[in-house]
Protein backbone atom coordinates (compact mmCIF):
# COMPACT_ATOMS: atom_id res chain seq x y z
CA UNK A 1 0.00 0.00 0.00
CA UNK A 2 1.56 3.51 -0.79
CA UNK A 3 2.52 5.27 1.95
CA UNK A 4 -0.10 7.90 1.80
CA UNK A 5 -2.94 5.61 1.87
CA UNK A 6 -1.22 3.83 4.21
CA UNK A 7 -1.15 7.28 6.83
CA UNK A 8 -4.67 7.97 5.67
CA UNK A 9 -6.21 4.93 6.88
CA UNK A 10 -4.85 5.62 10.33
CA UNK A 11 -6.46 8.92 10.28
CA UNK A 12 -9.41 7.50 9.23
CA UNK A 13 -9.35 5.09 11.92
CA UNK A 14 -8.18 8.23 14.27
CA UNK A 15 -11.70 10.33 13.15
CA UNK A 16 -13.93 7.28 13.26
CA UNK A 17 -12.87 5.70 17.04
CA UNK A 18 -11.86 9.33 18.62
CA UNK A 19 -12.59 12.42 16.99
CA UNK A 20 -12.07 15.70 18.24
CA UNK A 21 -14.92 17.58 19.50
CA UNK A 22 -17.02 18.75 17.30
CA UNK A 23 -16.55 17.03 14.34
CA UNK A 24 -17.38 13.97 12.92
CA UNK A 25 -16.16 12.02 9.84
CA UNK A 26 -18.98 11.21 7.05
CA UNK A 27 -18.58 7.57 6.49
CA UNK A 28 -21.97 6.91 4.89
CA UNK A 29 -21.03 8.61 1.25
CA UNK A 30 -17.13 7.94 1.50
CA UNK A 31 -16.33 6.60 -2.02
CA UNK A 32 -12.51 6.81 -1.23
CA UNK A 33 -9.40 7.39 0.97
CA UNK A 34 -8.54 9.86 -1.22
CA UNK A 35 -11.52 12.58 -0.63
CA UNK A 36 -13.70 12.86 2.64
CA UNK A 37 -16.12 14.68 4.10
CA UNK A 38 -15.65 16.01 7.86
CA UNK A 39 -18.78 18.07 9.61
CA UNK A 40 -17.74 20.69 12.16
CA UNK A 41 -20.06 21.91 14.65
CA UNK A 42 -19.90 25.11 15.97
CA UNK A 43 -18.83 25.36 19.53
CA UNK A 44 -21.59 26.17 22.17
CA UNK A 45 -20.94 29.57 23.30
CA UNK A 46 -19.19 30.87 20.09
CA UNK A 47 -20.61 33.17 17.78
CA UNK A 48 -21.14 29.13 14.90
CA UNK A 49 -22.92 28.00 18.21
CA UNK A 50 -25.71 25.45 16.34
CA UNK A 51 -24.35 25.86 13.07
CA UNK A 52 -22.99 22.71 10.97
CA UNK A 53 -20.54 23.17 8.57
CA UNK A 54 -18.74 20.42 5.87
CA UNK A 55 -15.33 20.18 5.50
CA UNK A 56 -13.91 18.72 2.45
CA UNK A 57 -10.32 16.84 2.42
CA UNK A 58 -8.71 15.91 -0.19
CA UNK A 59 -5.49 14.63 -0.49
CA UNK A 60 -2.50 13.73 -3.17
CA UNK A 61 -0.13 11.15 -3.55
CA UNK A 62 2.46 12.83 -1.40
CA UNK A 63 0.63 13.32 1.01
CA UNK A 64 1.81 14.34 4.36
CA UNK A 65 4.93 15.79 2.45
CA UNK A 66 2.67 17.91 0.99
CA UNK A 67 -0.54 19.13 2.26
CA UNK A 68 -4.61 18.57 1.71
CA UNK A 69 -6.50 20.12 -0.16
CA UNK A 70 -9.16 21.40 2.74
CA UNK A 71 -12.44 23.72 1.72
CA UNK A 72 -15.53 24.46 3.20
CA UNK A 73 -18.44 22.72 1.23
CA UNK A 74 -21.90 22.41 0.64
CA UNK A 75 -25.06 25.18 0.84
CA UNK A 76 -23.65 26.40 4.27
CA UNK A 77 -20.33 28.18 4.71
CA UNK A 78 -19.53 29.88 7.94
CA UNK A 79 -19.46 33.63 7.22
CA UNK A 80 -15.89 34.49 8.81
CA UNK A 81 -13.28 36.89 7.42
CA UNK A 82 -10.90 34.00 7.07
CA UNK A 83 -13.47 31.83 4.73
CA UNK A 84 -14.12 32.93 1.41
CA UNK A 85 -17.91 32.06 0.35
CA UNK A 86 -16.98 29.08 -2.09
CA UNK A 87 -15.58 27.72 1.11
CA UNK A 88 -11.61 28.46 0.26
CA UNK A 89 -9.92 29.21 3.80
CA UNK A 90 -7.10 31.21 4.57
CA UNK A 91 -5.16 29.47 7.09
CA UNK A 92 -1.56 29.15 6.72
CA UNK A 93 -1.38 25.50 8.44
CA UNK A 94 -2.63 24.36 4.90
CA UNK A 95 0.01 25.39 2.74
CA UNK A 96 3.01 27.05 3.82
CA UNK A 97 3.37 26.36 7.41
CA UNK A 98 1.92 22.73 6.69
CA UNK A 99 3.75 19.86 8.53
CA UNK A 100 3.71 16.05 8.03
CA UNK A 101 3.28 16.06 11.54
CA UNK A 102 0.06 17.38 11.22
CA UNK A 103 -3.20 15.91 10.85
CA UNK A 104 -6.84 15.64 9.67
CA UNK A 105 -7.38 16.03 13.67
CA UNK A 106 -5.16 18.68 13.77
CA UNK A 107 -6.66 20.58 10.77
CA UNK A 108 -10.07 20.48 11.86
CA UNK A 109 -9.01 21.68 15.35
CA UNK A 110 -7.50 24.66 14.24
CA UNK A 111 -10.39 25.71 11.68
CA UNK A 112 -13.13 24.76 14.72
CA UNK A 113 -10.34 27.02 16.90
CA UNK A 114 -10.22 29.62 13.86
CA UNK A 115 -13.93 29.98 14.05
CA UNK A 116 -14.46 30.09 17.75
CA UNK A 117 -12.05 32.78 18.41
CA UNK A 118 -14.38 34.64 15.54
CA UNK A 119 -16.10 37.92 17.24
CA UNK A 120 -17.48 39.33 13.99
CA UNK A 121 -19.60 37.18 11.22
CA UNK A 122 -17.97 38.76 8.09
CA UNK A 123 -16.35 37.80 4.75
CA UNK A 124 -13.39 38.27 3.87
CA UNK A 125 -12.76 42.64 2.76
CA UNK A 126 -11.48 40.79 -1.30
CA UNK A 127 -13.96 38.36 -1.41
CA UNK A 128 -15.84 39.34 -4.18
CA UNK A 129 -12.78 39.80 -6.28
CA UNK A 130 -11.06 36.43 -4.80
CA UNK A 131 -14.00 34.12 -5.61
CA UNK A 132 -13.98 35.56 -9.37
CA UNK A 133 -10.14 34.77 -10.22
CA UNK A 134 -9.30 31.82 -7.86
CA UNK A 135 -8.55 28.33 -8.85
CA UNK A 136 -10.96 25.72 -7.95
CA UNK A 137 -8.18 24.36 -6.18
CA UNK A 138 -7.49 26.27 -2.62
CA UNK A 139 -3.83 25.42 -2.58
CA UNK A 140 -2.90 27.01 -6.05
CA UNK A 141 -3.75 30.67 -4.35
CA UNK A 142 -0.73 32.18 -3.47
CA UNK A 143 -1.76 33.33 0.03
CA UNK A 144 -1.28 36.60 1.37
CA UNK A 145 -1.89 36.08 5.26
CA UNK A 146 -3.85 38.12 6.89
CA UNK A 147 -2.63 37.85 10.54
CA UNK A 148 -0.86 34.92 12.24
CA UNK A 149 -3.15 34.15 15.41
CA UNK A 150 -6.19 32.57 14.61
CA UNK B 1 -11.48 -7.76 28.71
CA UNK B 2 -13.73 -9.19 26.48
CA UNK B 3 -10.93 -7.90 23.42
CA UNK B 4 -11.54 -9.59 20.36
CA UNK B 5 -8.71 -11.57 19.24
CA UNK B 6 -5.96 -10.45 17.09
CA UNK B 7 -6.83 -6.42 17.59
CA UNK B 8 -5.02 -6.99 20.94
CA UNK B 9 -1.68 -6.50 19.65
CA UNK B 10 -1.90 -3.37 17.62
CA UNK B 11 -2.24 0.04 18.56
CA UNK B 12 -2.31 -0.26 21.92
CA UNK B 13 -2.19 3.63 23.69
CA UNK B 14 1.54 2.46 24.91
CA UNK B 15 3.12 1.89 22.11
CA UNK B 16 1.62 5.60 20.55
CA UNK B 17 4.42 7.17 21.99
CA UNK B 18 6.92 5.64 19.90
CA UNK B 19 5.56 6.27 16.57
CA UNK B 20 7.22 8.26 13.99
CA UNK B 21 5.81 11.62 13.61
CA UNK B 22 5.52 11.26 10.16
CA UNK B 23 4.23 8.12 9.58
CA UNK B 24 2.12 7.59 13.09
CA UNK B 25 3.74 4.11 12.68
CA UNK B 26 6.38 2.52 14.89
CA UNK B 27 9.45 4.29 14.12
CA UNK B 28 11.45 2.45 12.13
CA UNK B 29 15.56 3.20 11.66
CA UNK B 30 14.56 5.88 14.20
CA UNK B 31 16.40 8.90 14.85
CA UNK B 32 15.24 11.80 17.13
CA UNK B 33 15.87 15.75 17.23
CA UNK B 34 17.84 17.53 19.24
CA UNK B 35 14.10 18.90 20.91
CA UNK B 36 13.02 15.55 21.55
CA UNK B 37 10.92 14.20 18.43
CA UNK B 38 10.86 10.73 17.32
CA UNK B 39 11.18 9.85 13.18
CA UNK B 40 11.77 7.35 10.87
CA UNK B 41 14.62 8.78 9.48
CA UNK B 42 13.44 7.92 5.66
CA UNK B 43 10.14 9.65 6.77
CA UNK B 44 12.28 13.33 8.12
CA UNK B 45 14.70 12.68 5.28
CA UNK B 46 12.06 12.60 2.26
CA UNK B 47 10.92 16.28 4.40
CA UNK B 48 13.99 17.76 4.71
CA UNK B 49 14.57 16.95 0.91
CA UNK B 50 10.70 18.41 0.26
CA UNK B 51 11.56 21.82 1.82
CA UNK B 52 15.45 21.65 1.35
CA UNK B 53 15.56 25.75 2.70
CA UNK B 54 13.29 25.16 5.38
CA UNK B 55 14.58 22.38 7.93
CA UNK B 56 12.46 22.74 10.68
CA UNK B 57 10.93 19.93 12.77
CA UNK B 58 7.67 19.02 11.35
CA UNK B 59 6.40 18.87 15.41
CA UNK B 60 8.18 22.28 17.21
CA UNK B 61 9.78 23.85 14.19
CA UNK B 62 12.92 23.62 15.95
CA UNK B 63 16.13 23.89 13.52
CA UNK B 64 16.79 20.16 12.31
CA UNK B 65 19.16 18.36 9.71
CA UNK B 66 20.46 15.20 9.01
CA UNK B 67 23.63 16.28 11.84
CA UNK B 68 20.89 17.59 14.46
CA UNK B 69 19.52 14.05 15.20
CA UNK B 70 20.58 11.18 16.95
CA UNK B 71 19.75 7.57 15.82
CA UNK B 72 18.07 5.10 18.61
CA UNK B 73 19.41 1.94 18.77
CA UNK B 74 16.87 -0.83 20.51
CA UNK B 75 17.88 -4.00 21.35
CA UNK B 76 17.45 -5.87 18.15
CA UNK B 77 18.11 -3.20 15.95
CA UNK B 78 20.01 -3.67 12.91
CA UNK B 79 23.30 -4.07 13.67
CA UNK B 80 24.15 -0.44 15.47
CA UNK B 81 24.26 0.55 11.62
CA UNK B 82 23.57 4.47 11.26
CA UNK B 83 20.36 4.75 9.76
CA UNK B 84 21.98 7.90 8.39
CA UNK B 85 24.42 6.26 6.47
CA UNK B 86 22.06 3.97 4.86
CA UNK B 87 20.42 4.45 1.53
CA UNK B 88 16.98 6.29 2.81
CA UNK B 89 14.38 3.54 1.16
CA UNK B 90 12.32 6.31 0.38
CA UNK B 91 8.63 5.71 0.04
CA UNK B 92 8.30 7.26 -3.05
CA UNK B 93 10.48 8.70 -6.30
CA UNK B 94 12.87 11.18 -5.52
CA UNK B 95 12.42 14.65 -6.01
CA UNK B 96 9.07 15.08 -8.27
CA UNK B 97 8.04 18.33 -8.72
CA UNK B 98 7.92 20.16 -5.77
CA UNK B 99 4.89 22.46 -5.51
CA UNK B 100 6.32 25.48 -3.82
CA UNK B 101 4.74 27.97 -3.90
CA UNK B 102 6.13 30.73 -1.60
CA UNK B 103 9.44 31.23 -3.60
CA UNK B 104 10.03 33.50 -5.95
CA UNK B 105 9.59 30.57 -8.81
CA UNK B 106 6.09 31.63 -8.78
CA UNK B 107 7.25 34.68 -10.56
CA UNK B 108 7.35 32.76 -13.63
CA UNK B 109 3.41 32.19 -14.02
CA UNK B 110 3.39 32.25 -17.70
CA UNK B 111 0.12 32.96 -17.77
CA UNK B 112 0.22 35.94 -15.82
CA UNK B 113 0.24 39.26 -17.82
CA UNK B 114 2.67 42.00 -15.81
CA UNK B 115 5.57 39.44 -16.49
CA UNK B 116 4.67 39.20 -20.21
CA UNK B 117 4.32 42.32 -20.81
CA UNK B 118 7.16 43.35 -19.16
CA UNK B 119 9.20 41.18 -21.04
CA UNK B 120 8.65 41.90 -24.36
CA UNK B 121 8.98 45.99 -23.52
CA UNK B 122 12.58 45.28 -22.52
CA UNK B 123 14.21 42.68 -24.86
CA UNK B 124 14.55 42.55 -28.14
CA UNK B 125 13.05 38.97 -28.71
CA UNK B 126 13.44 38.23 -32.55
CA UNK B 127 17.40 38.34 -32.00
CA UNK B 128 17.46 36.78 -28.94
CA UNK B 129 15.38 33.93 -30.05
CA UNK B 130 17.45 33.08 -33.24
CA UNK B 131 20.29 32.98 -31.33
CA UNK B 132 19.08 30.58 -29.12
CA UNK B 133 18.00 28.26 -32.25
CA UNK B 134 21.54 28.47 -33.39
CA UNK B 135 23.17 27.50 -30.17
CA UNK B 136 20.48 24.81 -29.57
CA UNK B 137 21.49 21.45 -30.59
CA UNK B 138 18.51 19.92 -31.23
CA UNK B 139 18.97 16.93 -33.47
CA UNK B 140 16.19 17.27 -35.98
CA UNK B 141 15.01 20.58 -36.87
CA UNK B 142 11.60 20.49 -38.63
CA UNK B 143 11.41 22.58 -42.16
CA UNK B 144 10.41 26.10 -42.00
CA UNK B 145 6.73 26.99 -42.57
CA UNK B 146 5.18 24.06 -40.72
CA UNK B 147 3.46 24.31 -37.95
CA UNK B 148 5.50 22.30 -36.03
CA UNK B 149 8.49 24.81 -36.63
CA UNK B 150 6.43 27.44 -35.76
CA UNK B 151 5.67 25.69 -32.63
CA UNK B 152 9.23 25.01 -31.51
CA UNK B 153 9.80 28.77 -32.34
CA UNK B 154 7.01 29.73 -29.61
CA UNK B 155 8.82 27.28 -27.55
CA UNK B 156 11.75 28.19 -27.75
CA UNK B 157 10.89 31.69 -27.36
CA UNK B 158 8.83 30.90 -24.32
CA UNK B 159 12.18 28.80 -22.61
CA UNK B 160 14.30 32.64 -23.72
CA UNK B 161 11.96 34.93 -21.95
CA UNK B 162 11.92 31.99 -18.94
CA UNK B 163 16.01 32.68 -18.75
CA UNK B 164 15.84 36.17 -19.28
CA UNK B 165 13.31 36.92 -16.55
CA UNK B 166 15.65 34.35 -14.09
CA UNK B 167 18.56 36.46 -15.01
CA UNK B 168 16.57 39.74 -14.49
CA UNK B 169 15.29 38.44 -11.29
CA UNK B 170 19.20 37.51 -9.87
CA UNK B 171 20.10 40.85 -11.06
CA UNK B 172 17.21 42.80 -8.96
CA UNK B 173 16.97 40.17 -5.64
ZN1 LIG C 1 7.93 7.20 9.85
ZN1 LIG D 1 10.81 19.19 17.50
Amino acid sequence: MAFSQKRIQKEILTMTTSPPPGTRLVTETMQTTKEFLVEVHGAQGTLFAGEQFKLLFKFGDRYPFESPQVMFVGDHIPEHPHVYSNGHICLSILTDDWSPALSVESVCLSILSMLSSCTEKKRPPDNAFYIRTCSSNPKDTRWWYHDDKV
Amino acid sequence: MTDEPGTSNSSQPSSTQFECNICLDTAKDAVISYCGHLFCWPCLHQWLETRPNRQECPVCKAGIGKDKVVPLYGRGSSNNVDPREKLPPRPQAQRPAAENRNMGWNGLNLGDGFQMSFGIGAFPFGFFGSMFNVNDGRPRTPPPDTPQYQDEQVISKVFLFVAIFMMFWLFVS
